[in-house]
């Protein structure tokens, strides 16, 4: 198994850096979740990762290999998928047209769907005219038909019904279980931490506490503590 | 007056395949290219100057012109891949002015102001119908127009790599997600449009106004064909672009109004614009 290793890296937009002296290791296989209270700089972290902002320091290493100057399309090639924000579907595109994207043969599509039944018969309609839910599936499916080694999904519960992100939270620990690595932004903490094994809380631009997600889940006051960017790690 | 109409046509033909170029850049490259028919001018007035200077075959220095078409489309289109590539649709767009003057600039040094001598590749009547004559030209242009905008059609909705330039032109730093490499897309998409541009307008040349200004200009009857469907549908951009061709060609027979020729483009557009806005304009008005 390999993984994902981020050292020391800051990521600036705008005026300044919003990341500072961020390090962490992303195992494959495992879920790392991602908290912290709004405006931290989680998703640009997730940003810097995968290319879409530049780092202004640090290294981003896959196997020893530094994949930080690299394009996102090359790391998307190293195997970083990035969920982004929001429902990130081409709305013109039908199901199958989203799927073909990352699949390279019919059966990747068929795996990828068997996951959501649900899209099944949805597989021709333009991917604008599903629903929120439906959508998120779709993404979903998509980066799972990428194979990727390590996915960085962002706010995945964003303007999604509870009972509808319930609904697609397992997914994301089955795609854990295939060998990718994960790493959870989620608004949901509790839920988040239920998931990972891993925790990550960013707060100010700065890792506040780094450990086990049952740490965090038996123990409210660090929690909170760490939001406020004072627990260790 | 008819047989007045239809001789329009092989101008529509060349603004209709134009208009398709342009709804073709902006829907897959979000950019509005006022440097469309420049590069094909140049190519054009290269082509001209090589069978003129060199003594090379026309045909040879036709393709060689329109070779050099595209790879000065592909070269503008890198410009926008690098450095414009987060930009918005207008700012891109704003760029390609700066090609179309250069290119108008440097075909006056390097060519003079003057109309080239172009050398027809197709010439003659290709069939009469009731007594109206169809040129090969206006058989050409037109069936041209109609061919790449079917083309483009399969190519888009029943081909992967059609897809990826659809996903592409939506969201396109979520298609760079997943590995989709949208700079030599872009510019093959630039080169591709270039190339039939240029084809187009050498094609068309003989029979037109070519001087460096004309057309370089013909960008403008280009985007009211391409307005009409919204610089998004083809096939309306084609209906445009014939419809444009038959109205000069009929308003230039009517010596009335024979004037407002070369205004029609614009009227075009002023009448489009105050009908696809006309719901703001009423809502405004209330």
């Amino acid at each position: 198994m390999s993984a994902l290793i981020i050292d020391d890296i800051a990521v600036s937009r705008g005026a300044g850096p919003v990341i500072q002296g961020v390090s962490f290791r992303l195992e494959q296989g495992r879920v790392t979740a991602l908290v912290g209270p709004n405006g931290a700089g989680k998703t640009s972290l997730l940003d810097g990762i995968s290319g879409v902002a530049p780092i202004s320091a640090g290294t981003i290493r896959i196997d020893g290999t530094p994949i930080e100057k690299l394009s996102r399309v090359a790391r998307a090639k190293q195997g970083i998928v990035h969920i982004e924000q929001g429902r990130a579907v081409f709305p013109s595109l039908t199901v199958r047209e989203n799927l073909s994207l990352t699949a390279r043969t019919p059966a990747e599509i068929d795996a990828a769907l068997a996951r959501f039944p649900e899209l099944e018969k949805r597989i021709d309609a333009p991917t604008a005219l599903l629903s929120g839910g439906e959508q998120q599936m779709v993404v979903l499916a998509r980066a799972f038909a990428a194979r990727p080694r390590f996915l960085l999904i962002d706010e995945m519960s964003l303007g999604l019904a509870p009972v509808v992100f319930m609904r697609l939270l397992p997914i994301v620990s089955e795609i854990a279980e295939q060998g990718v690595g994960v790493l959870l932004v989620e608004q949901f903490t509790h839920l988040a931490l239920g998931l990972a094994e891993e925790a990550l809380v960013v707060a100010s631009g700065q890792v506040s506490f780094q450990g086990p997600a049952a740490t965090l889940r038996e123990d409210a006051s660090l929690l909170h503590r760490a939001y406020l960017g004072g627990a260790a790690a | 007056m008819l047989q007045g109409a239809l001789a329009g046509l092989a101008a529509g033909g060349l603004y209709a395949v134009l208009a398709v170029c342009l709804t073709l850049m902006s829907r897959l490259v979000r950019v509005v290219n006022f440097s469309q028919a420049a590069t094909g001018m140049f190519g054009g007035f290269v082509a001209v100057w090589l069978v003129t200077e060199t003594g090379l075959p026309i045909w040879l220095g036709s393709v060689l012109g329109v070779l050099l078409a595209g790879v000065l489309s592909g070269v503008i289109g890198w410009i926008a891949a690098t450095w414009l590539s987060e930009a918005d649709t207008t700012t891109r767009s704003a760029m390609t002015v700066g090609p179309l003057l250069l290119l108008i600039s440097l075909s006056f040094i390097l060519f003079g102001n003057k109309p080239q001598p172009f050398a027809s590749i197709i010439s003659g009547p290709a069939f009469t119908v009731g007594g109206v004559v169809i040129s090969q030209v206006t058989l050409v242009t037109v069936s041209l127009a109609i061919v790449v905008a079917v083309a483009v059609r399969i190519l888009l909705t029943r081909t992967a790599i059609g897809t990826r330039l659809r996903a592409l032109s939506e969201r396109p730093t979520t298609a760079e997600l997943l590995g989709i490499p949208s700079k030599p897309l872009s510019i093959a998409v630039w080169v591709v449009t270039g190339v039939i541009s240029a084809i187009a307008i050498v094609v068309v040349a003989p029979t037109q106004s070519n001087d460096a200004i004309s057309l370089a200009m013909l960008i403008v009857p280009a985007a009211a064909a391409a307005l009409l469907g919204g610089f998004k549908r083809l096939d309306l951009a084609v209906v445009g672009g014939l419809v444009l061709g038959v109205l000069s060609g009929l308003v230039a027979q009517i010596d009335e109004v024979s004037l407002i020729r070369n205004f029609l483009p614009f009227l075009f557009i002023v009448v489009l614009l105050l009908w696809t806005q006309r719901k703001e304009v009423w809502d405004a008005a209330r």
